[in-house]
């Protein structure tokens, strides 16, 4: 396997070998635009000058302002860029390791060949003319065979994806996956349905917030997880509702250790006492809500004391908690979340978050949930062929309800390619995501893997869905890539805009996601689909505005000022009713519970624990476990078990156990801590990778999605990962 | 008007650390700290099972009166300017005294160099007029720095709130320039200064203020 390095290989002699083959490729490869004051000559000419360079991080989704210090064309250090207000000036451990991305010893080199069996990892070297040729001449038999649709794409969240997507659009397939089915698509589908849109919630002005199954001080996002730290300093009060205690739950005024899967009940207990005790508010609620009187109707019986038999947290302190967002409203909230691929009932458990949002009134307004702002940028249009053999639909259509047809559903996909049904899919193109680490239930994503033709895989280092693939395309990091413009949310700071230029020369054969399409698209005819660069798809973003890349340019990020609050003085709600809806009229229509309606989660049977997904502050699932320097941070994972069980079990910290699921089994050392209920085990994504290429986490630990049955949201297809229950055993 | 010497401190706010470790890394990439060593920390008020509550970040305190410059035998170790404690590496024999000397573990023997190594508040950024690398990326802004000198400084603003105490060991203090917002839990954990092998001397050693 040519791409693992050495293991002694020290960082620093990486870093001249880098800069050695960068140095090489300089001359042919340069395509530095815009923010870059110099070109990779004059960097190399002027070696004693340190050049203050800027991008925004890509370390995980948030895009947080960076400031690369670049030396003799090699980058020593990222700070954090102050006036990308979004980021609030800070940049975590991620983004301090971005460095070590870019100069990885497991950074893939070359294109690679598939020569033994899948998975075996014995490949071939091939030049990018032979790797494009290659890929293109599959693509048009698998096109040929099984028509357009039969080649399913998935790009994770990038500033290039929009380039992969249109490939497949232009290529002619509808099949095209995010990776948001596996993460936030249940929040967004209620929210869409109860308010119209996706809100922002302004955790800075709020006083009150209860925060259920989301961990901002450790899931960071930006600017929420900043400004929830500023307000609870201040004078906001935090409820954590979850099973296990995060830091979140460390650093916040109460903790309730609700158990797993009985959201739904608390919500309705606090929507019981805001209604019979009559403290919503009344203005909003009678003007702009639908179904008040339905929905008072629906939550009568649903008293705290019934509550607490099914969620454990104290009837009481529901109560209290009720009043006391009362009380803080609007400047309150129950923070909508983004990861919620948690349960078959998720979209129903966000619909209960959303409805108490809107007893508290607390829409557009300061302290609640305001309206996302955007700044409108231009692009380059086409018109994608049309293929006559084309199936009617996407190969997972309809099989939930309400699904996003722009995200798509992983797991469906994944079963549909398994059965063939509706059609055959045959070749799956991936970029930058990593389902072999982030899609419940792996054994069936490699089954999937096994019933196809083809698969290609463009990232940057070998991940797990790499090794599975037959064709690895190197791609570019984010310090080396010019990117086209991505608007960005600061809540209260209002929309930026924000790009990358090369912080230093592309290393070795890496390219970027929009050079390989085009070169794809070439040789399958679809040239004139690519007729541009990114600075020119950058330059039709902007087109009517040049101030945005002088300001790109000067600052690193555009920034504008925007009405933060009173949107919809006036104004109607996009959704059926025009109104907030608390009955939700098209649910009702498509057999689904038009209020959130409480079912008891099955029973945990005594020797079996509920395993639920997380995360810490210092890894982005799979994509930085690898990381040298995260690694020093936390090299392994650990299975959270309470001390009671584990008492009962003759378990003792560092112990190595058994876990069992339905669908697999790991290995894996103990971490006893209270810091979980009784009934709940947890452990960190990312580890316990397949893949030889990933030197660090091959075979390190355990992976959970080994373990995680594919359950989903009934609702929208969202992937279900805290359904199942997994047994444990000393060994 | 000639230049006033600064005196550099750093004022936490332990109740605003989240425990994200982006001081850590920060500093680590800045300052090039080999595998496995660190130049600052994060501790947690309880370990093991119990719930960690608080996070209390820390890193070399840049002692008035610095316990690790007495136990240095060849004065490589020394209180230079700005209040800095400086290490002159070509004087440095790697002999370790400085490491067991300071009552916070603030030192390290660098594995390649066979020097010892510990935080300096970044002072190369500090030259040319920025801040030390762990207190810029913070997200919390958990470390504020500034000039004790200057009275109009953030520090000495926040010094004069009251608000604000020292962490030393019982019986040596080496009077450190990192200052703890009152309420933190880790109080108690700074050792006290001894020479390899654990040889305790009398505090008097320790001084090295007239």
């Amino acid at each position: 396997m040519p791409t693992v390095k050495n293991q002694e290989m020290t960082r620093r002699l990486f870093l001249k070998y880098s800069a050695i083959a960068s140095a090489s490729i300089a001359g042919n490869t340069s395509i530095l635009h815009g923010l870059v004051p110099s070109a990779s000559a004059a960097v190399l000419a002027d070696q004693s000058q340190m050049e203050k360079k800027f991008s925004v991080c890509d370390m995980c989704f948030n895009k947080c302002g960076v400031i690369a210090r670049v030396e003799k064309g090699i980058v020593n250090k990222l700070d954090p860029n102050p006036k990308l207000l979004k980021s609030r000036g800070m940049l975590c451990a991620r983004g301090n390791a971005g460095i070590q991305r870019l100069y990885d010893p497991d950074r893939l080199k070359y294109p690679l060949l598939r020569t033994g069996a899948r998975g075996e990892g014995k490949w071939q070297r091939l030049s990018w003319d032979q790797a494009l040729d290659l890929a293109a001449e599959k693509l048009e038999k698998i096109g040929k065979k099984y028509t357009r649709c039969g080649t399913m794409f998935m790009a994770g969240s990038d500033m290039q994806s929009k380039f992969v997507h249109r490939f497949a659009e232009a290529y002619g397939s509808y099949n095209i996956l995010s990776h948001e089915s596996n993460c936030l698509l249940s929040r967004n589908r209620a929210f869409l349905d109860t308010f119209g849109e996706v809100p922002l919630p302004d955790v800075l002005n709020s006083k009150y917030i209860i925060m259920p199954g989301s961990n901002r001080f450790e899931a960071l996002v930006t600017p929420d997880s900043i400004d929830l730290m500023t307000a609870i300093r201040k004078d906001c009060k935090l409820v954590v509702i979850d099973p296990r205690f995060t830091k979140t739950a460390a650093l916040a005024h109460e903790w309730h250790s609700i158990k797993p899967g009985t959201d739904i009940a608390f919500f309705l207990a606090i929507m019981h006492v805001l209604i019979d005790e009559k403290i919503y508010n009344k203005e909003f609620v009678h003007n702009r809500t639908h179904g008040f009187e339905a929905l008072t109707k629906h939550v009568k019986k649903y008293t705290p004391q019934w509550a607490e038999k099914e969620c454990e947290i104290p009837a009481a302190d529901i109560a209290r908690m009720a009043r006391e967002l009362a009380a803080a409203a609007p400047a309150a909230m129950i923070y909508p979340g983004r990861r919620t691929s948690d349960y078959t009932d998720s979209t129903q458990i966000r619909r209960a978050n959303a409805i108490v949002n809107a007893l508290l009134g607390n829409w557009d307004q300061p302290g609640g949930l305001i309206v996302a702002q955007k700044i409108h940028l231009g692009n380059i249009p086409f018109e994608p062929d049309f293929y006559e053999d084309n199936p009617d639909d996407r190969i997972d259509t309809d099989r939930s309800p309400m699904m996003f047809e722009t995200e798509g559903a992983f797991k469906h996909s994944r079963d549909a390619v398994i059965e063939g049904k509706p059609y055959p899919v045959k070749a799956f193109f991936t970029y930058k995501t990593n389902p072999m680490q982030t899609g419940a239930n792996r054994q069936k994503t490699i089954e999937m893997i096994k019933h196809l033709d083809f698969m290609m895989t463009i990232d940057i280092a070998m991940s797990d869905t790499a090794w599975m693939a037959d064709l690895v395309l190197p791609a570019s990091s984010y310090l080396e890539r010019i990117d086209p413009i991505s608007c960005q949310q600061g809540v209260s700071t209002g929309p930026c805009l924000v790009t990358r230029d090369p912080v230093v020369e592309p290393i070795f054969e890496s390219k970027t996601a929009l050079w390989i399409v085009s070169e794809l698209a070439k040789r399958l005819d679809l040239g004139q689909h690519f007729e541009f660069t990114v600075d020119q798809y950058r330059q039709a973003q902007v087109k009517e505005h040049p101030e945005i890349m002088e300001a790109l340019k000067k600052d690193g990020v555009y920034q504008e000022k925007r009405q933060v609050y009173g949107h919809y003085k006036g104004k109607n709600f996009k959704t059926l009713s025009k109104k907030v809806e608390l009955y939700n009229q098209r649910y009702a229509d498509a057999d689904l519970d038009p209020m959130p309606v409480y079912r008891r989660p099955k029973p945990i049977k005594s020797d079996r624990f509920v395993l639920v997904v997380g995360r810490n502050a210092y890894n982005t699932q799979g994509s930085t476990t690898n990381n040298l320097l995260l690694r020093e941070l936390i090299s392994s994972n650990h299975l959270w078990l309470n001390p009671v069980p584990a008492k009962k079990m003759n378990i003792k910290h560092g112990d190595r156990v058994l876990v069992q699921s339905p669908v697999g089994r790991q290995v894996i050392k103990v971490r006893v801590t209270k810091e979980t209920r009784e009934d709940t085990v947890y452990m960190e994504t990312g580890f316990g990778a397949i893949s030889k290429g990933l030197t660090g986490v091959f075979r390190c630990g355990a992976c959970i999605v080994e373990l995680l049955e594919d359950k989903h949201d009934e609702i929208c297809g969202n992937m279900a990962m805290h359904e199942t229950h997994v047994s444990i055993r000393k060994i | 008007m000639t230049q006033m010497q600064k005196k550099y401190a750093i004022v936490i706010d332990p109740l605003n650390c989240i425990d994200c470790k982006a001081c850590l890394i920060a500093c680590k990439v800045e300052n090039k700290v080999p595998d496995s060593f660190w130049r600052n920390w994060i501790k947690e008020n309880n370990s093991g099972e119990e719930l960690r509550t608080q996070y209390q970040p820390g890193q070399c305190m840049q002692c008035d009166d610095p316990s690790c410059v007495a136990a240095c035998p060849v004065v490589a170790t020394y209180k230079g300017e700005n209040g800095l404690v400086e290490i002159d590496l070509d004087k440095c024999i790697g002999c370790g005294n400085c490491i067991t000397a300071c009552p916070y573990d603030a030192r390290y023997r660098n594995s390649t160099t066979k020097k010892v190594d510990k935080c300096d508040f970044c002072n190369h950024r500090l030259k040319v007029g920025e801040i030390p690398a762990c207190v810029e990326t913070c997200p919390t802004k958990t470390r504020v720095f500034g000039d004790l000198n200057d009275p109009e400084s953030d520090v000495s603003n926040l010094l004069q709130s009251g608000e604000y105490m020292r962490i030393v060991n019982a019986r040596i203090n080496t009077l450190p320039n990192i200052y703890y917002r009152k309420g933190t839990d880790l109080l108690h954990w700074p050792k006290e200064p001894t020479l390899p092998g654990g040889t305790h001397m009398s505090p008097q050693f320790w001084k090295t203020n007239t």
